[in-house]
């Protein structure tokens, strides 16, 4: 999959805006961004369901726009924000797509992958709950046994187990050599799977890292107290330290995960009353990593 | 490739079907059980009719002129001119922004697509879903006119009717593709169904008052009703230039349709 000067606009709205990206066969590869920045936009132009207004989206070595139908019949997709035919029964919806498919026999492999996500397929969508339907809209994007599954936000309303195993159905893709890409707004949906991330903001493709790498700048919030006032000099010599300050008897400060060791190595030098040490959550990171990028391109 | 998009919209609505055709049932059954005392008073009924001002006589007998002495004169003007083609319009139009707007809206119309339903394939099996609902109400309604009418000792004309069907049925196709055209340039319901409705209204009036305004003349050929009702089917059968242009007009309509389809965002 690639994109190359990818731009999109509503109007006077800029969506995307020249957004290059690579994403290679057998990758799981995690689309990270706050709610609105651009990821489903991203998506559905990958898709063919919008238009690029500028650039190309090329995907599976096919244009995005004028090749879709062929795309979609080796594509998977798990919507954001998905619609079903609230009379059907799951079975009803499966073999209705299946056909559209024309393949009937993804009915029985819609079955399997729905008795593993824990899904009863013989009642009618519109009383399923919204962790159901959101299965029942993952076995239609597996059931086709796809190259590329575009699951966009596929773990809302899920329980951590079912979480699991679609994690698991994602790996098992990619180790046939199929390709994801996993769109979210919280880290932790792609940091179980994600060989690498891209993070968009406010149209931008502002960073694309190893999943290591991202790990690694993970901010963590660190409060201390001690017995005794404590010299800020010596948190200023920890690397990449941020919001440093230092109140007689009291700390707080930002690390990024690599500084951890070196953080704790300077407060073991100390007496420590308490200390609290949490991960910062990802709109944190964006702003302390990404905002420069977003303001400077602007 | 089966029509799968078709038969699955049919399915869908077989209940909803099964309730307009009987609700035809209903609605002819009423008029039919009227007739005999209508029949009666023919010509004082009529009389009362050429009293009233020229403009409502022009709406609601579409300028062919009231003859409640056959049953085709009655049918003609009691159910053909009005009370049919509402019904026959209410379903077409609904069903016509149902078909992409009403997807579209409900975030089904890209589950098909990314199923690899190509959009020119969702509008045209839309399209002949739209075709296909219309065309079994029109069918009841015939065999209503021809049951009932036999019951109450009524002489419907075989033929006749069934022309009157068709060119009914045809109407309400082209007034469906209307709003399945405006369904597929907005993805919109509403919008859909409302311009559709609002074109119908506007060529009911353009046929039905262009006799008595001058200006409105030249234009009556125009409006889908006069290819519908001008040659008064009932008794004259159907007319092979009316069919031709109403025909013509649907077969644009959902081309262009499926080339506003072809070039939109979907879900925006």
């Amino acid at each position: 999959m690639s994109l190359r000067k990818l731009s999109k606009n509503y109007g006077p709205h800029r969506a995307l805006v020249d957004v290059d990206l690579d994403i290679e066969p057998g990758e799981v590869f995690g689309y990270l961004g706050p709610n609105g920045a651009g990821k489903t936009t991203t998506i559905r132009v990958l898709l063919g369901l919008l238009r690029p207004t500028a650039g190309e989206a090329r995907v599976l070595g096919m244009d995005s726009w004028r090749d879709s139908v062929r795309v979609h019949a080796r594509t998977g997709y798990v919507p954001g924000d998905p619609g079903l035919w609230e009379k059907l029964t799951g079975t009803d919806t499966i073999s209705y797509l299946a056909r559209l498919r024309d393949d009937p026999a993804q009915v029985g492999r819609g079955r399997d992958i729905a008795d593993r996500l824990g899904l009863e397929l013989d009642r009618p969508v519109r009383a399923l709950s919204r962790g159901n339907r959101q299965k029942l809209v993952i076995v239609q994007a597996f059931m086709g046994e796809p190259e590329l599954a575009v699951l966009d936000e596929p773990t809302s309303g899920l329980d951590p187990l079912v979480q699991r195993e679609l994690h698991a159905m994602v790996r098992e893709l990619t180790s046939r050599g199929g390709t994801v890409l996993l769109s979210s707004h919280v880290l932790d949906d792609v940091q179980r799977t994600a060989d690498r991330v891209g993070v968009i903001r406010s149209g931008r493709l502002v960073a694309v890292e190893r999943l290591e790498d991202l790990r690694a700048k993970a901010l963590h919030h660190v409060v201390a107290r001690f017995a005794s006032p404590v010299s800020p000099a010596l948190f200023e010599r920890i690397p990449n330290i941020a919001g440093l300050t230092c109140a007689d008897e009291s700390m707080v400060c930002r690390v990024p995960e690599r500084s951890l060791d070196a953080t704790l190595k300077v407060l073991a030098g100390v007496s420590v009353v308490d200390v609290s040490i949490t991960e910062a959550d990802l709109e944190e990171m964006f702003l302390a990593y990404y905002g420069e990028a977003e303001t400077s391109a602007a | 490739m089966r029509p799968e998009v078709t038969i699955q919209t049919l399915h869908a609505q077989r209940r909803s079907l099964l309730a307009w055709a009987l609700a035809l049932g209903g609605l002819i059954a009423i008029y039919v059980a009227v007739y005999p005392s209508v029949k009666g008073t023919g010509s004082s009924f009529s009389k009362l009719i050429d009293e009233m001002p020229r403009a409502y006589r022009a709406l609601f007998t579409t300028g062919s002129g009231i003859d409640f002495s056959t049953p085709a004169g009655y049918l003609n003007t009691e159910l053909l001119t009005f009370m049919g083609p509402v019904v026959v319009l209410l379903y077409a139009v609904n069903a016509g922004a149902a078909a992409i707007a009403g997807e579209e809206e409900h975030r089904t119309l890209e589950l098909m697509m990314v199923n690899t339903a190509s959009r020119r394939r969702i509008l045209l099996e839309k399209a002949a879903a739209l075709a296909v609902g219309v065309a079994l109400l029109m069918v009841s309604m015939w065999a209503w006119l021809l049951i009932e009418g036999r019951i109450a000792g009524m002489d419907v004309p075989l033929t006749n009717s069934a022309a009157a069907m068709l060119h009914l049925g045809l109407l309400g196709i082209e007034f469906g593709a209307i709003a399945l055209l405006v369904g597929a340039l907005t993805g919109r319901v509403g919008t859909s169904r409302s311009i559709a409705a609002a074109l119908a209204v506007l060529a009911y009036l353009v046929n039905g008052l262009a006799p008595l305004v001058g200006w409105l003349k030249p234009i009556r050929k125009a409006s889908p009703f006069f290819q519908y009702i001008g040659h008064d089917p009932l008794r004259t059968g159907a007319s092979w230039p009316a069919l031709g242009v109403t025909l013509g007009s649907i077969v644009v309509i959902v081309c262009a349709a499926v080339v506003a389809l072809q070039h939109r965002d979907i879900g925006t």
